[in-house]
């Protein structure tokens, strides 16, 4: 082909390209000294103001962190990791509460217009309540009296704790137990804030709620808790996206996400994730070890995850659903982009338990430079589970003729109603496609672009439309002057 | 290890390796007794695999294991060896048949008349040959898999094949494995077969027992060689009563423009069948069809593990596995496709598709891509279901009773695999195998 020489460099274009959101923000932190113990975990519950029962919690859990090692089945070379070097806590020493967002530190929602979501305008944009978490405190805020009304409680897990406490003390770590996995186990022990959603019974959630993270200070890892429940018959569509500072050093993440389903409820979890990646030789970068999993605790209740995955040096997890209640309907939507020497190993595993339950998976991974992109996924069917219902998809996306795609879906059925169905396909963009738009007139670059567009949709549809933009962009200036 | 306590055999093995045994293979060449060391040394630190280690996740084989097994056996033909033999019999197929009684060449119920171009000798003497020392061992991967270090380190006998270059024979060779024992036995049979360039062999492979009380553990290992331009079918047949555990580790290597097909039936009784199937496609252009279909009733476990190895450009693979599981039968498949950064314009495909006729059954499906080359076509697809109630109405709507109807459904869900077999009188067979198998009128559908 004629542009064989122009697509090589787009490749290398694209496979070099430097991190556009990384920057750093000056803001004074109040940090705790680095390394982890039970004086750190007390320091940070006093810090916090937290009850008794909340610190027990935390111990049992730093106790559970004490007898885990490392994990070695994934598809990677995990490097070691100082647990010991990281500050656990810090938070911006600003700490008096906003009433309006002229009181926030300017400095702050500068940091919040370079990544394209400025909150002047997140207010103005109707139905989209924003709680900004920057490092590890909630610092605005907003629609919190509209969602009050409704009796939709959308805080800070910080603040739940002291307002609503019999809900999180019946909740909190019932879906991911406190000695779940290793970083699950640190979460527990050392999270800092996070976010706290609770829809009462046979309400519907009438706006977004959405988050953005964004990794600050360094040396500080983030460990965030989201807790969210829907009770009897209620809504909610929660949206979670994060950016990170250009940096040297690497930041692990190990945030927990919990999702309670009840009777008739449905949540719906979207997450786009960019974190700083590393330089093109994989220096840097984020560790993004996320533990992720949803309970369809009631009969009918529906949980989705959708996640659109473009940043970290490692992206490590595995959102999940456990369809306990009759009827009960679990979906994951995946979209995974790994470029230089990212690595990508993510999935879901649904637990069909109840009967009449379903679950759909759809993941794309593209993967171009030196990266390599895993899909890693477990249907289970228990014996009870009858008439279960699985469809799985993923498909690979091979860019550049140095990365890897792999897939490892386990299937296990001890049922015999049970219909589970698994398709991967793994394959690079035909030159025949590139040649047909070339042949209309246009280039490579928006062929490609346009071709990744279409192959990822499946997924990108699924995101509420004011995320589907942002992803819609993220992945355009992903795949700005490349071939993927 | 400390797991390995609990399991005597462990230990007699390696106290047979370091006495009577290492006496007895004092005269074999150097390699071959550097060999056996090294693949006991990774033995003796990995033991049996427990159901911790990754490829043994749903096979838990230490029950099996932990028998008091008998390392030899007295080789006793006659009345068993002929009872074993007649269960093997193809009807109608027209065959070279030779056969071994627990691994070793029984020269009374072998054929004569071979030809030529096809040797066959006993594992036991070609030790010293240029083609046993040249094949030997090679891509056999004795540091990850145990039970294939345990076979090297000890095996005794087994069959050394080989096709002269540029030969085709006429007829398909039938090898028919009996084992039988008075007493619990484990064995460890050793295969080579080489095709050299432009050779073209089919054999069927039958593994049979008789029915005595006896539970035989049989480790076995094939190596085959498929030289260029050369063309193995390899069908392999196991219908063994109760009382057998098989592990059958069969590793193949292809060279440039070589075809290889492997079709496995596994089928009842046999109480432990795992298969681990390594295709290594060495040269460029090379092709490989694995077959397989696996009927499994009562309590049995049927394991197939298949590895297709993609090292080299413009090679072509197909795999397709069937499964039909009934009573509390466990099915499980992992296959396995690995393409290497040279392996550019693979075409690489797998199917894999399970039918659970009955609550009890379970099956475990683990297809795998592992990708390093772009300009690839590479896709897999699993499912699990149940015979289609509209189709079960259909037949019966035109006057097919029911159980006839079902047995008709799953020859029509094996039909891609049975279809694929290249000599008629054997299609018919496992046909009619699985006819006998799908059992009439019981409440299985109805759970």
């Amino acid at each position: 082909m004629a542009n064989t020489v122009d697509s090589n460099e787009i490749i290398n274009d694209f496979a070099t390209k430097e991190y556009e959101h990384g920057f750093v923000t000056d803001i004074e932190m109040d940090i705790a000294p680095p390394g982890l113990s039970e004086d750190t975990i007390r320091f940070i519950s006093a810090k916090k103001e937290e009850p008794e029962w909340l610190l027990e919690w935390r111990l049992k859990g730093y106790r559970a962190f004490l007898k885990q090692d490392l994990p070695e089945w994934q598809n990677f070379k995990l490097p070691p990791i100082d647990f010991q070097g990281i500050s656990y806590y810090a938070a911006p020493k600003n700490k008096k509460k906003y009433n309006s967002l002229d009181e926030v530190d300017p400095e702050l929602l500068a940091t919040f217009e370079k990544l394209g979501i400025p909150l002047n305008e997140q207010k103005v944009l109707a139905g989209v309540a924003v709680d900004a978490v920057f490092d590890s405190i909630s610092v605005a805020t907003t629609y919190k009296e509209k969602l009050k009304e409704l009796g939709i409680i959308f805080c800070s897990f910080g603040e739940a704790v002291q307002e609503y406490p019999e809900l999180v003390k019946k909740y909190l770590g019932t879906v991911v137990p406190h000695s779940d996995n290793i970083f699950a186990a640190l979460n527990t022990a050392a999270f800092s804030d996070g976010s706290f959603v609770y829809i009462p019974k046979g309400v519907r959630c009438p706006m977004e709620l959405s988050t953005y993270f964004r990794i600050n200070t360094q040396g500080t890892g983030q460990f965030e808790r989201t807790l969210i429940i829907a009770d009897e018959g209620s809504y909610v569509s929660y949206l979670e996206g994060c950016t990170a500072p250009m940096r040297d050093e690497n930041q692990l993440h190990a945030a927990v996400v919990e999702l309670i389903a009840l009777d008739n409820a449905e949540i719906k979890y979207s997450t786009v994730q960019n974190w700083y990646p590393g330089d093109k030789e994989g220096k840097g970068g984020v560790y993004n070890f996320v533990t992720k999993r949803g309970a369809c605790r009631g009969a009918n209740s529906k949980i989705s995850w959708t996640q659109v995955e473009t940043g970290s040096s490692i992206t490590w997890k595995y959102p999940s659903v456990i369809l306990q209640g009759d009827n009960s309907v679990g979906e994951f939507y995946s979209v995974a982009v790994t470029r230089n020497k990212q690595i990508a190993d993510t999935g879901t595993k649904m637990y069909h338990l109840g009967r009449n339950t379903k679950s759909r998976i759809i993941s794309k991974g593209i993967s171009a430079g030196h990266s390599n992109n895993s899909y890693r996924g477990l249907v289970h069917v228990g014996a009870k589970a009858d008439n279960a219902r699985n469809f799985t998809q993923c498909d690979s996306l091979l860019i550049g003729s140095e990365c890897g795609a792999h897939t490892f879906p386990y299937i296990e059925t001890k049922n015999n109603t049970a219909m589970v169905e698994h398709e991967a396909t793994t394959s690079k963009i035909g030159e025949d496609q590139i040649f047909y738009l070339n042949q209309r007139g246009i280039d490579s670059e928006k062929a490609v672009a346009l071709i990744v567009n279409g192959y990822a949709k499946e997924v990108l549809n699924q995101l509420p439309m004011e995320f589907a933009v942002e992803a819609q962009k993220l992945l355009s200036i992903t795949l700005e002057g490349s071939v993927g | 290890m400390a797991n390995q306590v609990s399991i005597p055999l462990y230990q007699k093995l390696l106290d047979g390796f370091d006495g009577k045994f290492a006496i007895e293979q004092k005269a074999e060449p150097d390699a071959l007794r550097q060999a056996r060391q090294k693949a006991l040394e990774n033995f003796r630190k990995s033991g049996f695999p427990t159901t911790r280690v990754e490829d043994w996740k749903y096979t838990n084989v230490i029950p099996f294991l932990k028998e008091d097994y008998a390392l030899q056996d007295k080789a006793k033909a006659g009345a068993a060896l002929a009872h074993a033999v007649e269960a093997a019999t193809i009807e109608d197929l027209d065959s070279y048949r030779i056969v071994l009684l627990n691994g070793q060449l029984q020269e009374t119920a072998t054929d004569e008349k071979l030809p030529d171009s096809i040797s066959i000798r006993p594992m036991a003497e070609a030790k010293q040959e240029a083609t046993f020392l040249n094949y030997f061992g090679k891509g056999t991967d004795v540091e990850k898999h145990h039970f294939a270090a345990l076979n090297t380190a000890m095996f005794t006998d087994g069959l050394l094949i080989e096709v002269k270059a540029n030969a085709s024979i006429d007829k398909p060779l039938h090898i028919i494995h009996a084992f039988s024992s008075e007493n619990n036995l484990f064995v460890q049979p050793r295969h080579l077969i080489v095709l050299h360039r432009s050779a073209a062999l089919s054999i069927v492979e039958s593994v049979v027992t008789d029915s005595s009380a006896a539970k035989i553990f049989v480790n076995s290992l094939t190596e085959v060689v498929v030289e260029e331009n050369a063309n193995l079918n390899h069908y392999t047949l196991q219908t063994a009563k109760k009382g057998l555990r098989q592990l059958q580790h069969t590793e193949v290597n292809q060279k440039r423009d070589s075809v290889y097909s492997n079709y496995t039936f596994s089928l009842p009784e046999a109480e432990l069948l795992r298969n681990n199937l390594h295709v290594n496609l060495d040269d460029e252009h090379t092709e490989s069809h694995l077959y397989g279909l696996y009927l499994g009733a009562d309590q049995q476990l049927l394991d197939n593990h298949t590895f297709m190895n993609h090292q080299k450009a413009h090679c072509e693979s197909n795999e397709v596995y069937k499964g039909v599981l009934l009573d509390k039968a466990v099915g499980v498949f992992n296959g396995k496709v690995f393409v290497q950064v040279d392996a550019q314009k693979t075409n690489a495909f797998q199917q894999n598709n399970n039918l659970l006729l009955s609550p009890t059954a379970t099956i475990n499906s683990k297809p795998q891509l592992e990708i390093f080359a772009d300009d690839v076509k590479c896709s897999h697809g699993s499912t699990i279901g149940q015979l289609s109630q509209e189709a079960m109405f259909y037949l019966q709507s035109r006057g097919i009773g029911e159980d006839s109807a079902r047995a008709m459904l799953v020859s029509a869900f094996a039909f891609d695999v049975t279809e694929k077999i290249k000599i008629p009188e054997l299609e018919a067979h496992i046909n009619n195998l699985i006819t006998h198998h799908i059992p009439a009128n019981q409440e299985l559908i109805k759970a």
